[in-house]
């Protein structure tokens, strides 16, 4: 009996000692993201301290600054967060409804043969790296935007262009979208399509009245990381955006300037205002995210609502 | 009959949008193949990028070294060795070795170079030569080869006539991925030693213990937070946080360790999720009746959960293992963009995603090297998916 107590007494031990073990590695796990804002934080705002050994940099000059010239010091973000913005939300309103159509032809309209094949083609395009994208575009998007170019007349740097950061960030955010939409439309309640189809509705009628809009919050949920991945999408758009000095950028054939290109051009010391003021542009990135993300959560819950 | 006709365009609109996802996929295909595909062979594989000078001492005469089969370029039967004229992936003007007989006394030298005196060099096809000096049949002391821009035939006539020898100096072949695949390596075993232990025990710790208390779902939560994170964050991360960590290991610059450690936090959430995922199909009753035959929870977990969950750790590994492979912006940062040839764990290095970086950023990108190597990434990560699905088919099947 004594035996048998100790022999339990052990093994209690000896479990509670796996349980913090595991939680011990939950909580360093989950530790790191916390370690990552406060580092880039403290990083990137100590430009902008008094006493910055490189120098002081006016924090309102950086933000709202139409100018980026690292030869020459000056650094404002202004115009990169507004082309940040204008790329990866052109690179949405053409993805979101080509990603939205494929997901319901896939789970709805296609023979199921077609589906799944479909289906295979968005995982493949889901598995390319970003660096691959890279190449390619460098190689046929910048080519095509250079034919566009010469169509209408005006002249681009090689196809380095707005035009072609937005046409490649739409096919990178493409299968994000779209497998998010595939689960929302196949997350759709069964009766509401009979109820639709029962009152007399054609099956392309319930597809694109009923469906669709059941699937709403899933889908705006598909376009949320579509858009925050093309926020931070960085060598693939460093290859085709050109890094224009001072901005913002509008016309499509010009050369653009994103904040993660900006944290990737001309990357060669690892001291130096020109290496600290990444991180403040990283910074910057990290919040543009945030706040986009935020307040598309709100429109996310309004729509949903709806 | 409108409806019809509406219905009609609507499904064929659907049709054209889903076309546009096939053509995209096929250009992608098309492109890097058409560019890629004659520069991929197995000397790309094996050669390392940056080229070598080495001059070799010979002080040789020369001897009979006929052979009976027809080799390319000129062939000099005294020398043992056969010479063409080339353009090298660079595209400059090269003489090229396309033969060399074994016992050419060419063949093995000690080179003379400084800093390795008397070691052991060999000349072998794919070479290309400099410069070979001879001693002239009057006895004077000359040279030969591509510096004096002259081509291979006139070379190979040159050495024929020579009295002898004296020294070759030459270059080895380069413009190969041999360093960047040994880097992708280190990078994917050491990012997988640190990330796998914990992702793992995180898992079991939120599936297996955890409460719905507060810490649980702020845990949970941060470790979700991480795939929202873009990588070249993670970049930024890797050299404030990580790099005095791999300065404890004597690291001075950014290295593939401090890469390593960047990749390892980057995978944490993919491994945590598969192995979640496993052990969420892990039957409860399962756990009850090892519980109730007398086995501890720890015992449980190892010999019974853990088990079952398998095939979703291993899901992690191979999903984790393809994003090593295509992962650029993060190591950019930690790792460095030169590619070096002779990798170690505190060097800095490419892997094969940061050496097409490396030499598409620059002023001529060099588009067919970038797609033979894109083509080699595209070919792992669409057979580490392919072997992914095929588990989670079987594992699937086995509780079904």
């Amino acid at each position: 009996m004594q035996v048998n107590k100790k022999y339990i007494k052990k093994n209690k031990t000896i479990d509670s000692i796996y349980k913090y073990f595991f939680m011990a590695m939950a909580i360093l796990a989950s530790s790191f993201i916390v370690l990552l804002v406060l580092f880039v934080f403290t990083k990137g705002i100590s430009p902008f301290l008094s006493g910055y050994e490189y120098g002081q940099v006016n924090f309102f000059d950086f933000l709202f600054g139409l100018t980026y010239r690292q030869d020459k010091g000056i650094y404002g973000v202004g115009f990169i967060i507004i082309n940040t913005f204008i790329s990866a939300f052109a690179a949405l309103i053409i993805s979101f409804p080509i990603s939205v159509l494929t997901a319901l032809f896939i789970v709805k309209i296609a023979p199921k043969n077609l589906s799944k094949v479909m289906q295979t083609i968005v995982e493949l395009l889901a598995s390319i790296p970003s660096i691959v994208y890279g190449v390619f575009a460098g190689g046929v998007i910048t080519g095509i935007v250079k034919d566009l170019a010469l169509l209408f007349g005006v002249s681009t740097a090689g196809g380095s262009s707005l035009l072609a950061v937005v046409i490649l960030l739409a096919i990178m955010i493409f299968p994000t979208i779209t497998s998010l939409s595939i689960s929302a439309i196949q997350a759709v309640d069964k009766d509401l399509e009979q109820a639709s189809l029962a009152l007399g509705a054609t099956k392309t009628q319930t597809n694109f009245k009923i469906v669709l809009i059941a699937a709403k919050s899933g889908i705006f949920a598909g376009a949320i990381l579509g858009i925050g991945r093309a926020f931070g999408e960085a060598t693939a758009v460093a290859m085709v955006a050109g890094n224009k000095l001072f901005g913002p950028t509008f016309n499509p054939f010009d050369i653009t300037r994103t904040l993660t290109t900006t944290m990737l051009a001309g990357l060669k010391e690892t001291s130096g205002l020109d290496y600290d003021i990444r991180f403040s542009v990283g910074l910057v990135l990290m919040v543009v995210i945030f706040v986009s993300n935020y307040i598309l959560n709100l429109v996310k819950k309004k729509v949903g609502n709806m | 009959m409108s409806t019809k006709i509406k219905d009609k365009i609507l499904n064929t609109i659907t049709y054209f949008a889903s076309g546009i996802s096939v053509f995209v996929l096929g250009a992608v295909l098309v492109f890097l193949f058409s560019k890629g595909f004659s520069t991929l062979n197995w000397d790309l594989i094996v050669n390392n990028y940056w080229s070598q000078n080495l001059l070799g001492t010979v002080d040789s005469v020369g001897g009979d070294y006929t052979i009976s089969e027809e080799v390319d370029g000129i062939y000099s039967a005294r020398w043992g060795i056969a010479l063409k004229d080339n353009v090298n992936s660079q595209k400059e003007k090269v003489i090229e070795v396309t033969y060399i007989h074994p016992e050419s006394p060419l063949k093995t030298m000690l080179s003379s170079s400084a800093g390795d005196n008397n070691k052991e060099i060999t000349l072998e096809d794919g070479y290309t030569i400099q410069k070979i000096d001879i001693v002239t049949s009057d006895g004077i002391p000359t040279f030969t080869g591509k510096i004096m821009s002259q081509d291979a035939a006139t070379v190979i006539s040159n050495i024929d006539s020579a009295q002898k020898i004296t020294s070759i100096y030459y270059k080895t072949t380069g413009g190969g991925i041999r360093s960047s695949l040994i880097t992708t390596l280190y990078l994917i075993v050491i990012s997988l030693v640190i990330a796998l232990p914990i992702g793992v025990c995180s898992a079991i710790y939120l599936h297996e213990y955890a409460s719905k208390s507060k810490l649980n779902k702020l845990i949970r939560q941060g470790i979700e937070t991480l795939t929202g994170v873009p990588s070249i964050v993670y970049g930024l991360m890797g050299v404030t946080v990580l790099f005095p960590v791999t300065q404890l290991f004597g690291a001075t610059t950014t290295s593939i360790l401090l890469g390593g450690l960047t990749m390892s936090i980057i995978l944490l959430p993919t491994i945590m999720k598969s192995t979640e995922e496993a052990l969420i199909v892990v039957p409860q009753s399962l756990r009850d009746g090892s519980l109730s035959l007398g086995a501890t929870k720890s015992q449980t977990i190892f010999k019974v959960v853990l088990p079952c969950a398998v095939n979703g750790i291993l899901t992690g590994v191979l999903l984790s293992i393809g994003r090593v492979i295509g992962e650029s912006a993060a190591l950019i940062y930690t790792m460095g963009t030169f590619i070096n040839d002779s990798p170690k764990l505190l060097s800095q290095g490419t892997t094969l995603s940061l050496m097409i970086w490396s030499f598409m950023s620059g002023e001529q990108p060099n588009f067919e090297l970038a797609s033979a190597i894109s083509i080699i990434i595209l070919v792992i990560v669409l057979v580490l998916n392919f072997i992914v699905k095929a588990i989670a088919k079987k594992f699937t099947k086995n509780f079904a």
